[in-house]
């Protein structure tokens, strides 16, 4: 087939067949490998996108998320494995027949042209004629609420208006996928946080299947319908926001989303379901498959997020014991740390959102910790597990 | 910020290099309007003689020749030169990079002279063309290549690709390559995405490539002298006749005045033409 | 299929690529080995070989001199550019000072002014103040011939310098002489080293203007090569071209290798 335009009122028709016939995947990754030279960039990642979901690959930089993202554009071939769009085999498709929307982390707006030239080009490429080439990106530019800037070229726009012609010209050819690379990371904070609504805004509104990259947790756990968190090119949990938060499936995801404390503990009791960690006074409860293998009165580490720690006077039944070191005031709650031997670092962070936290616990006092919630977790010692 | 510890010693020798150019490029302005004196170095008084002069049909060929051969090479540089400043830019491999740049760039540091003379032993009559195309039986005796217009052209060409390729390849490499994987992403194949972007993104070079070409090719004074021979000549040839051959330093002064207002009136020509791609703004 | 369809269009590519720079080598390679030609006259195929005319290039007294010669002006004229273009490019990196970008332009356009013009303008000066026999015409001559390379080439390292080294040195107490000395110069070397190397293998290789400031005592190697062609038919100038080739590649490659030529021609990307 030579004309793309050909090519798309099918598309478009079997695209809604695949919908009310309830195939709900829309890209799909079977144990795709790739490497650079030495270098394992991606290991047998397996990934299913379901149609219409908005999901985050949050991971640091160099763990593998850019290279997943450049094999579903079809930048790089996977040296192994399967790689599906819309249930298509596309490992030999090459970027301009992939049918994907990508906004670059540069945005890559062609200096060249103006903002209406580059929302419209790839309509252009599919040869649409100009009438609806100019309506389309009309109602694109509509979408992303920039409509009067259409002559502009890009270097005379601001970030975040380049921002949103970078998203229209991605949305306007109606996309299998909608593929965003760190989208939001030249822009300044305040912008950024307006943007995360209305990127999740415009999603919703188009369901468009959305891959989102980024390194920036916050960002990950407040976009996603889910998140797949990589580590050194491997996929080490997929899941909700609220999952992916509460129940992290090892020690780098843990230490990776949120602030975490890790403090030295031992294993009081396990069990085929649950176990439970001794510290100091308290015996918390944890689940036990983390720990799958360890033996009552083994060390473990204890991950406890900072809401979950609480300060009290210092006595027998405390988990660990510690002197305040630094208050951080930051508006809503206070974060206080403390110097306790119990703690990895040897500091605990504990968010306090008492009002007379800071009064009450002045620098230099000793103070007790205690440990509420069911959301704590325990993993064997790192020497024991990478 | 505003302290110029080294202003004036650091200035001070530019400078005077600048005076002694615009000294130079003065005495032949100021010697083109002085009257010839047959048998004297010294010139006469002011006269526009010279430049009436230079309307004769003899040496308006010689004009029209010179700028229609810096046209040809200019064009046909930046169609042969383009490809190499591509491959050089976007080869992955660092040794092909290094074996592209020094092969395409060595013929520039070799001068004139040993360029030209070996083109001499390309297309001369015993050259490797002829010998070549005598082994094939596609010809029975040697074709005339030197003495015509092509093979200065085709020598001036491998003058000029060097620079060409090096203006090029600067250009080439500093365009975001997200611009190229955007355009793809957006439906464009390999050969839009490169007439689409990458083209009109590498103006800048293109203009720059072009009009150096152009500038080099108008000064050209071996290449015509040794292949042409006599028959294909070029402002430099006649300059040089007239001034160390005949010592008519007035009219020689007219002949290069005349030229480098020609120069610059194409460059300018150039420069408006492609303006609207000066506006692509900041990258 | 379109996979294919774009290997297609890489080997395709590949092939132009490999044709063009064919081009470029062909009359190196052709010269090369009509040197070894044992007739008297340039001819290629040669029919039998001899070793005779890179001998006879290398006692022609003519090739001496200019080889001599071209090694004073351009021993001098690239070490006057480097320490001219290299303090004005400094100087056109931080100072703003009067008639900043008339002087650059002027230093420039030697690049574009035809180089015969140039030539026949310093011939005329020299001849006025009785100069025209001497190197110091052709050593003025090469300066501003060469000038714009070592100005471009030290620009370019001085854009890609960390000012903040320079500050960080003045802010443990080094004045700006020393700053200079022990932060940006040895900084810039590489930039300075490439400028002085463009500036000298151009300078060695300057013909066109050469011709008209040289005199029979001061012509350089171009000028006594093509005096050579002039008058003589047989292959030395083929042997003595093709160590030239020779000597220039190798100073290329060692060049590249330490100095890093892409980054000296501000021909690989940013980064």
């Amino acid at each position: 087939m030579s004309s793309l335009a050909a090519e798309r009122q099918p598309r478009l028709a079997s695209q809604v067949a695949a919908d009310t016939t309830g195939g709900d995947v829309a890209v799909e990754l079977r144990d795709v490998t790739k490497t650079f030279g030495q270098v394992h960039a991606l290991k047998e990642a397996t990934l299913c996108v379901r149609r219409g979901e908005l999901m985050t690959l949050l991971g640091p930089s160099g763990c593998g998320k850019s290279t997943l993202l450049n094999l579903i554009a079809g930048f790089l071939a996977p040296d192994r494995g399967e790689l599906e769009i819309d249930g298509h085999r596309v490992n030999d498709t090459p970027p301009y027949k992939r049918e994907i929307g990508m906004v670059f982390q540069n945005y890559a707006l062609f200096p060249h042209m103006s903002a209406a030239d580059n929302v419209g080009y790839g309509l252009r490429m599919r040869r649409l004629a100009k009438q609806e080439v100019g309506r389309r990106v009309a109602d694109a530019l509509a979408l992303v609420r920039l409509s009067g800037i259409e002559e502009r070229r890009p270097h005379q726009l601001s970030g975040g208006q380049q921002q949103r012609v970078a998203l229209a010209r991605a949305l306007v050819i109606s996309p299998k996928v909608l593929l965003l690379d760190e989208p939001l990371s030249a822009l300044d904070r305040s912008l950024r946080a307006s943007m995360q609504v209305e990127i999740k805004e415009i999603q919703r509104q188009l369901g468009v299947t959305t891959l989102f990259v980024t390194h920036d947790q916050g960002e990950a756990l407040s976009l996603s319908d889910r998140i797949a968190v990589m580590f050194d090119g491997q996929i080490h949990q997929i899941g909700s926001p609220a999952e992916i938060y509460r129940r992290p499936k090892d020690r780098l995801v843990a230490s990776f989303v949120g602030d975490v404390n890790v403090l030295r503990a031992r294993l009081g009791s396990i069990d085929r379901t649950t176990a439970t960690i001794s510290l100091g006074g308290q015996s918390i409860p944890v689940a036990s498959e983390p720990l799958a293998g360890c033996k009552p009165g083994d060390r473990a580490d204890l991950f406890v997020r900072p809401e979950q720690l609480h300060l009290s006077e210092t006595g027998e039944l405390v988990a660990a014991q510690g002197t305040v070191t630094t208050h951080i005031y930051q508006g809503g709650h206070v974060d206080l740390y403390l110097l306790s031997p119990v703690a990895a670092g040897g500091r605990l962070l504990v968010r306090s959102s008492e009002p007379d936290a800071i009064t009450r616990w002045p620098v230099g006092a000793a103070v007790g910790v205690t440990v509420s919630g069911a959301d704590a977790l325990a993993f064997p010692p790192q020497d024991d597990k990478p | 910020m505003t302290s110029q510890p080294f202003l004036r010693i650091f200035v001070a020798p530019g400078a005077l290099a600048a005076l002694a150019l615009l000294a130079a490029l003065a005495t032949v302005l100021q010697y083109s309007l002085r009257l010839y004196v047959p048998g004297s170095l010294e010139a006469g008084g002011f006269t526009l003689a010279n430049f009436t002069a230079l309307l004769k049909p003899l040496y308006a060929r010689v004009f029209l020749e010179t700028v229609w051969i810096s046209f040809l090479t200019a064009a046909l540089t930046l169609l042969v030169a383009y490809p190499v400043a591509y491959a050089l830019v976007h080869t992955q491999s660092r040794l092909t990079k290094a074996a592209i740049l020094i092969t395409a760039i060595t013929p520039l540091f070799l001068g004139e002279v040993v360029r030209t003379y070996s083109w001499m032993a390309v297309l001369g009559n015993n050259g490797f063309v002829n010998s070549l195309l005598l082994a094939l039986g596609l010809i029975d005796r040697p074709l005339q290549i030197m003495f015509t217009r092509a093979a200065v052209v085709t020598a001036l060409v491998h003058v000029t690709l060097p620079v060409m390729v090096i203006m090029l390849a600067a250009a080439l490499s500093h365009i975001d390559p997200n611009y190229a994987k955007a355009a793809q992403s957006l439906g464009a194949g390999p050969i839009r995405t490169f007439f689409t972007v990458t083209l009109p993104l590498s103006m800048p070079g293109v203009v720059a490539g072009v009009t150096t070409a152009f500038a080099w090719t108008f000064s050209a004074f071996a290449t015509p002298q040794l292949i042409g021979g006599g028959r294909v000549n070029m402002i430099a040839n006649l300059v040089y006749q007239l001034g160390l051959a005949s010592f008519n330093f007035p009219f020689a002064a007219s002949l290069s005045v005349a030229g480098l207002a020609l120069t610059l009136a194409t460059l300018g020509l150039v420069r408006l033409a492609t303006r609207p791609l000066d506006k692509l703004g900041p990258p | 299929m379109s996979r294919s369809r774009q290997r297609a269009l890489h080997v395709a590519g590949t092939l132009v690529v490999l044709a063009i720079l064919g081009f470029v080598v062909l009359p190196a390679l052709v010269v090369t080995i009509a040197a070894f030609n044992d007739k008297a006259i340039l001819a290629f195929p040669p029919q039998a070989w001899s070793w005779r005319w890179f001998a006879k290039a290398l006692a022609y007294p003519d090739f001496h001199s200019g080889f001599g010669n071209g090694l004073i002006v351009t021993g001098w004229a690239s070490s006057i550019a480097l320490l001219v273009g290299g303090a004005f490019a400094f100087a056109l990196d931080r100072y703003a000072f009067a008639y900043k970008r008339t002087i650059e332009a002027i230093l420039l356009s030697s690049l574009i002014v035809p180089h015969f013009t140039i030539g026949l303008g310093f011939l005329i000066l020299a001849a006025q103040i009785g100069l025209a026999r001497g190197f110091a015409v052709v050593v003025v001559c090469h300066v501003v011939l060469v000038l714009p390379f070592v100005l471009k080439s030290v620009y370019v390292s001085l854009r890609n310098l960390d000012r903040r080294l320079e500050l960080a040195a003045a802010g443990l107490g080094a004045s700006p002489s020393r700053v200079l000395i022990t932060v940006t110069l040895p900084l810039l070397l590489p930039g300075l080293a490439g400028g002085w190397l463009l500036a000298a293998i151009l300078s060695f290789n300057e013909f066109t203007a050469s011709l008209f400031v040289t005199a029979q005592r001061t012509q350089t190697l171009p000028v006594a090569m093509y005096n050579y062609v002039r008058e003589y038919a047989d292959p030395s100038l083929a042997a003595l071209s093709v160590i030239y080739i020779a000597a220039t590649a190798t100073l290329l490659i060692v060049a590249n290798a330490y100095l890093g030529l892409g980054k000296l021609l501000n021909v690989e990307p940013r980064r």
